[in-house]
């Protein structure tokens, strides 16, 4: 999947991942995408939280080897 | 202003003490529904640490100005961003050190009952909903139902000035990891557990309670019973002291009774426990205190501060205690027992002595509340 930003939050723990994902967000244009990463189990959750907050799309959630990685697309 | 730390040591002695508390806990919602701090002053609002991100004065609304603000989080990174943004806007704020993570390890000591020849404490881990018991008499301490943490238990047998001698499970516990082989480990002291419970397991050292009908403690003559109370699980086992006292284990609750279903054969273990509760039980006097090894809600705290009731008043409050229709009593302790404990086959693979799991692991794994209780009214 092309993402039009790619924000790298690994080894970061919470509140750090969410942070770092409010600032990828609010620098795109609606429509596009941003790729998260990261490590912290407990951001899995926090973060479909704040997606449905927020009002963003999670397009696909993957975890390969203890990294999650989060497609959002900017409402 | 600056932030401060509160310890969860010092969070509890101002609900204890009835200081008005106000708690906010920035998790997100579904973490806070199932899991969060009790009290019975307590004023709490659940606000995700991501709303605070957004640029909505709205969240603040809930706030008050004039009293301090205690943040809580899973383990404290969150809530001291929030506590420092509100800081900044002239709240009074705290942060509770370590969050929900050092709230579920924190340990409180209560003297349930002190005379010449024996004391009776009860370790309350109050975000576990778990209780633990010392019972000391002549320099020694009997341990029941150690939580993992043992380092607690080995500073208050120090602080009493005693040393641990045995220690008891009163049954393979499937929602928190016991402590008590541990325990046994570091103080030398003997580790005893129904036989039974271990379904021949030979992984961890313990001596099998049904063999030691009765305990000594020190030089004196507490006198302590193992009483086979089977129905929670086949093994269960309570250990009645001085015919005053009674630690039920899982077995009755000041709410009721414990759940049987936990090893997927509920009929069968319901049956059990009909029996003894009707059988071994009935044979109790109304004064016993009963001691259980878990609370499930806040209220269950009495007004000395610990969690027990007499005999007489659990009798009196649950019907289940009374009816004596065997049949009434299967369908009702066997089919209503809810969500099972998370992770308890696991847990129960690791308090088996067959699954070891690192200290990081064994958090996790234990996160969240205790569902030992069968909740009926």
């Amino acid at each position: 999947m092309n993402a039009d930003l790619i924000v790298d939050a690994k080894g970061l723990s919470c509140p750090m991942p969410i942070v770092r994902a409010k600032k990828g967000i609010d620098s795109l244009q609606s429509g596009q995408v941003m790729q998260l990463e990261a490590t912290d189990k407990g951001s899995v959750n926090d973060f479909q939280g704040w997606i449905k907050q927020t009002g963003n799309e999670m397009l696909k959630m993957e975890e390969d080897n203890g990294v999650y990685r989060f497609f959002v697309k900017k409402a | 202003m600056a932030v401060k730390e509160m310890t969860s040591k010092e969070l509890h002695a101002r609900i204890d003490a009835g200081d008005s508390v106000f708690i906010l806990d920035v998790r997100n919602p579904n973490d806070f529904e199932d899991w969060k701090i009790e009290g019975k002053t307590l004023r709490q609002v659940n606000i995700p640490y991501f709303d605070f991100l957004e640029e909505d004065e709205a969240v603040y609304n809930q706030l008050p100005k004039e009293t301090e603000i205690v943040v809580v989080c899973a383990k404290g990174g969150s809530a001291q961003m929030v506590a420092e943004q509100l800081d900044e806007k002239g709240y009074s704020t705290s942060v509770l050190e370590g969050g929900m993570l050092s709230w579920s390890q924190f340990y409180h000591p209560v003297t349930v009952s002190t005379g010449e020849d024996m004391k009776l404490i009860q370790l309350n881990r109050l975000a576990k909903g778990c209780l633990s018991y010392m019972v000391i008499s002549g320099g020694e301490a009997l341990v029941v139902d150690a939580n993992r943490h043992i380092e607690e238990y080995m500073a208050l047998a120090k602080r009493e000035n005693v040393k641990i001698a045995h220690i008891i499970d009163t049954h393979l516990h499937a929602d928190h990891i016991s402590g008590g082989a541990a325990l046994a480990q570091e103080t030398g002291a003997t580790y005893y557990l129904s036989s039974s419970e271990m379904q021949g397991s030979t992984a961890l050292p313990y001596e099998p309670l049904e063999q030691h009908e009765t305990l000594k403690i020190g030089s004196v003559n507490a006198k302590v019973l193992a009483v086979p109370t089977p129905g929670h699980t086949p093994g269960s086992t309570s250990v009645l002291i001085d015919d005053r006292f009674l630690l039920s284990g899982d077995t009755i609750f000041v709410g009721g009774l414990g759940r049987p279903d936990l090893g997927g054969k509920a009929r069968e273990w319901a049956q059990s426990l009909y029996d003894t509760v009707f059988k071994t039980v009935a044979a109790l006097s109304d004064d016993v205190l009963v001691l259980p090894t878990h609370f499930a809600d806040i209220k269950e705290i009495n007004e000395n501060g610990y969690v027990g009731a007499t005999l007489g008043a659990i009798r009196a409050s649950n019907e289940v205690m009374r009816n004596e229709d065997r049949e009434a009593f299967t369908e009702k302790v066997a089919g209503a027992s809810g969500a099972t404990p998370p992770n308890f086959e696991e847990i129960v693979g690791i308090n088996r002595g067959e699954i070891q799991v690192t200290a990081e692991q064994a958090t996790d794994l234990e996160i969240g509340p205790n569902r030992c209780a069968v909740h009926h009214s």
